[in-house]
């Protein structure tokens, strides 16, 4: 089976000013991205993660490479048909409704007219936007908008779907929200790329990770592997005194291991959040 | 085929939708139909010409005038608006070709404009019957023969207008593909408009006899890759005194305006092709 995304050998080279001076975006960039998983493209602002999701859309040429999206050449409209795409902070017409917005897209997207209806309806209550749906996209908040955003870019079931930056300026409880929705595309089977510099997220959410700086690939690999300690363990006890500690460490050490630390386990701030809000004020 | 023709549906539509919610379309609308309206308080000034045909001169020049500016603002707005707000991004992220979305916008545009033509047309027709039959009264009183309003002649009027601000629309769209601003698209849009009215100079001096090939060259590009927005204004002719226009002059004009408007939008499309967005 081909991969989702073939990116082989991209560089991307923008020309700036009068001079036309040549800045590199992407440097001779190779990716695989299988099918079925969820991948997380990471890097700082401006390694030239979105850049590289635009050439994969066709929305920038690229300067040298190959792309093939699902077998296809991308820059091609046809390799776009099975592609879904959030863009980064997006912005729609405002004047339009939720569902109005998702119509218009299910339409451009070539759903037909008999199935038109029940597509929007899926997608937006998979993005839990349905109750919101007859309202003007202009009265929308950031979360809104990032999830009416997320219905429109699923409404014609793609097999592909392309997240730029979904939680950004979204609170945590809506970002838990778009997470329960990647992880609902995968379990569908779809693939998802995710590219975001909410590192946490990508590490709850994604299977594999592709971390790029100033253009270039610097790591790529299953997340579990990449963030391993193979020289390490973790054991959580229970009503540790220091007597048990001492014994514990003694019968450590006469198997040559040795404790190095001793905490207490933390939970994140995003967990106790969500612990303690419910449910965000537009959900 | 079918898709394709039903995606640049959908975008002209939104487009529509976008552009008759915007307050300069109303803005401008209320300006053309008080021009057309004013005409009335103003009939005294007819320098001679009659009533009626300052009427119409008065309302042919607010349609002209506030259609080009609505055309070059709004179209260059309506392109420029997907681009900064980069609803674009989504779009054209979809199975859309880019051909697609600029038609989708200059049908959007045109559109519009048969809104603002169509209302405009009415009103002055409206204006134009009713003072058509005061006047008829009074000339049979005195026994002479006033010049006739023709409905007809207004729609076909209308018609050459509309395909006049067509070709607006695509040369502006056209620079809009091209432009990093909107400024600069409706700068650049409106000097066209007004080097597209002036083009019948760049044709006359074309005629005089020259040794230069060069200058003859310069004359014969300068004079061609801009239509002439002049004879769009055969039609004023049609509402008033439709036997004056040659039969011929109809379609050779309606031919010209649509080979620009099909050239610019090729030309559009082209360089739209490999805009990054």
């Amino acid at each position: 089976m081909t991969s989702a995304i073939s990116v082989r050998n991209l560089t991307k080279d923008f020309r700036i000013g009068i001079r036309g001076l040549k800045l590199r975006a992407v440097d001779d960039l190779t990716l695989e991205i299988p099918r079925g998983q969820v991948y997380g493209l990471l890097g700082p602002n401006g390694c030239g993660k979105s850049t590289t999701l635009k050439i994969i859309l066709g929305l920038v040429p690229a300067t040298a490479g190959e792309i093939t999206i699902l077998g296809q050449p991308s820059a091609t409209a046809s390799a776009r048909e099975r592609t879904g795409f959030l863009p980064e902070a997006p912005y729609f017409h405002k004047f339009l409704s939720g569902r109005e917005l998702v119509r218009y897209c299910a339409q451009l997207s070539g759903v037909t007219a008999e199935r038109v209806d029940q597509s929007v309806e899926e997608a937006l209550a998979l993005a839990a936007m349905t109750e919101a749906a007859s309202r003007p996209i202009g009265t929308y908040s950031k979360g809104m908008l990032q999830r009416i955003g997320f219905a429109q870019a699923i409404v014609h079931d793609p097999e592909l779907v392309i997240l730029d930056e979904p939680t950004a300026g979204v609170d945590p409880v809506g970002s838990a929200a778009i997470g329960r929705m990647i992880h609902a595309m995968r379990d569908k089977g779809k693939t998802v790329v995710l590219c975001s510099h909410l590192l946490g997220q990508v590490e709850q959410v994604c299977d594999r990770v592709a971390i790029m700086d100033r253009g270039k690939l610097v790591l790529e690999g299953k997340v579990d592997d990449v963030l391993a300690r193979r020289d390490r363990h973790v054991m959580t006890i229970e009503a540790l005194t220091p007597a048990a500690q001492d014994a514990a460490e003694t019968a450590l050490a006469a198997h040559g291991a040795k404790v190095t630390s001793v905490t207490h386990p933390r939970r994140s701030l995003e967990d106790l959040f969500r612990e303690l809000v419910t449910g965000s004020r537009d959900a | 085929m079918k898709a394709s023709l039903q995606r640049t549906y959908l975008i002209s539509r939104v487009t529509f939708l976008e552009a008759v919610r915007q307050r300069f379309f109303a803005f401008l609308i209320v300006l053309g139909a008080t021009m057309v309206l004013s005409s009335l308080s103003f009939r005294f000034l007819d320098f001679g010409h009659g009533e009626l045909k300052f009427i119409a001169d008065f309302g042919f020049g607010g349609m002209f005038l506030f259609g080009s500016v609505l055309g070059v603002v709004m179209t260059a707005q309506l392109f420029f608006s997907e681009m900064d707000n980069r609803t674009a991004l989504t779009l054209l992220a979809k199975p859309l070709s880019r051909t697609e979305f600029l038609l989708g916008k200059f049908f959007g545009a045109w559109a519009v404009l048969a809104v603002f033509l169509g209302v405009l047309s009415l009103l002055l027709g409206g204006v134009m019957w009713w003072r058509e039959q005061a006047i008829l009264v009074q000339a049979e009183q005195r026994g002479l023969l006033p010049g006739v309003f023709s409905a007809s002649g207004m729609f076909a009027y209308a018609l050459l207008q509309w395909l006049r601000l067509g070709v607006v629309i695509a040369i502006v769209l056209t620079i809009s593909s091209i432009a990093r601003t909107f400024l600069f698209a409706v700068i650049v849009g409106a000097l066209a408009v007004v080097a597209g009215q002036l083009q019948w100079i760049a044709q006359d001096v074309l005629l005089k006899p020259t040794e230069s090939l060069t200058y003859k060259a310069f004359l014969w590009t300068s004079s061609r890759l801009l239509p002439n927005l002049q004879q769009f204004n055969i039609g004023d002719a049609l509402v008033l005194e439709p036997a004056s226009v040659p039969a011929d002059a109809i379609p050779w004009v309606v031919a010209s305006g649509v080979f620009y408007m099909a050239a610019y939008l090729v030309l559009a499309a082209f360089i739209f092709r490999r805009r990054e967005i």
